[in-house]
């Protein structure tokens, strides 16, 4: 690794910067590239880093999960992996992006039409009693006319609303349809990485263990309840390691045996 | 009444809220879905959800219903099916050895 602080530059597998003051979190931050300063120069870290890239009594450790991404460091699969892969695809090709919907349009009353309907239907009847009877019809043409000109204006705005309803009810569905979708491809997500992460687990639970009984720090029954930095530092010395490792605890000697130990590359600080 | 659905995390919480809030204008609640009275108050808080959370929440009206409201034959169908010696017999086969609706022909026909 390179590396470079306030100034100085650092090379080697071991690096001490007890002396510097420097911010571990921010050294872990720039080892996984989430950071430029202080800059680095290091191969690329595995996801186990994540977890473990950063050793401190104040951590905490999903211990679990982090022997699961110390397993696939080393280049384990698991049988759910084809699928796991499917199912991320399937997600990122599902447009979950909410459409555009038509404005709303107020419907017309249905009422509003009908007394309409009968309103041209009298001014109808009347017209042909007044021709009937030879009596003065313009009035009444006139009337009708402007009855039946809204009458259609009327129906053509209730047929428009309506189709926009319908519109904005297909769409809103579509868009729903897809959520639930990825809700359901999510849930599917999950489980296979449960299901993932406790064969990844168990393939390493015995290393796992004897890296426990190996790195400094008291040893429960169970290794699973190992404290978090004796968790980290025994997940560490399972994981492939090609990145350096922020080291901020007292438990090792000297940095040079935290580096063999762990068989990474450790910064100390 | 109004049915409440929500479609997203953010939505399910508000809704979650909104119903311990307004405990009155609840009916029920379930999971990520809520009934509202029918009730300007219980659209005011259902279209307040709208507002914030725009397509992720979908409101629906819903009727009260009773079994009188549905036609006499599918009443019939129903009730004789599930009293049905053979728990294995599907529902086509059923209807078809005896003077009952399809499955295709409830299908074809709105309420």
């Amino acid at each position: 690794m390179k590396l470079r602080v306030a100034g100085t530059t650092y090379t080697g597998t071991v690096v001490d910067l007890r002396t510097r003051p420097i911010d571990g979190t921010a050294l872990a931050a720039s080892i996984r590239g989430q950071r430029c300063l202080p800059a680095v120069a290091c191969p690329e870290p595995s996801s186990v880093y994540a977890y473990a890239g950063h050793v401190r009594p104040s951590m905490g450790l999903r211990t679990r999960t982090a022997l699961a991404a110390a397993a696939r460091s080393q280049g384990h699969g698991t049988p759910q992996d084809e699928a796991i892969a499917e199912c991320c695809a399937k997600l990122t090709e599902l447009d979950c992006s909410p459409p555009d919907l038509p404005d709303p349009v107020d419907p017309v009353p249905e009422a509003t039409v009908d007394d309409l309907q009968e309103t041209v239907a009298a001014h109808r009847g009347r017209l042909t009693a007044r021709r009937e009877v030879g009596a003065e019809e313009e009035a009444v043409r006139a009337a009708l006319r402007d009855a039946a000109m809204e009458l259609s204006e009327r129906e053509t705005r209730q047929a428009a609303a309506r189709e926009t309803r319908e519109l904005r009810r297909e769409r809103a569905r579509a868009y729903r349809d897809t959520l639930e979708e990825r809700r359901r491809l999510s849930d599917e997500l999950a489980n296979l990485r449960r299901c993932a992460r406790a064969t990844l687990v168990d393939r390493c639970a015995d290393a796992f263990a004897r890296a426990v009984e190996t790195v400094p720090g008291a040893v429960p029954d169970d290794p699973f309840d190992a404290d978090p930095v004796t968790a980290a530092l025994a997940v560490l010395r399972v994981a492939r390691t090609p990145a350096p490792v922020v080291l901020e605890t007292g438990r090792f000697g000297t940095p040079a045996a935290a580096s063999d130990c762990l068989d990474a590359p450790v910064v100390r600080c | 009444m109004l049915l409440v659905v929500t479609y997203s995390r953010a939505a399910r919480r508000d809704l979650r809220n909104a119903c311990r809030a307004h405990e009155g204008c609840v009916v029920r609640q379930f999971g990520r879905a809520a009934l509202f009275s029918g009730t300007e108050f219980g659209a005011f808080q259902a279209l307040r959800l709208h507002e914030k959370h725009g397509l992720d929440v979908q409101i629906e009206h819903v009727e009260p219903f009773e079994p009188a409201d549905v036609p006499e034959h599918v009443r019939e169908a129903a009730k004789r099916y599930e009293a049905r010696t053979e728990p294995a017999t599907p529902y086509e086969r059923f209807a078809s050895s005896r003077d009952l609706p399809g499955p295709e022909q409830l299908r074809g026909v709105d309420l």
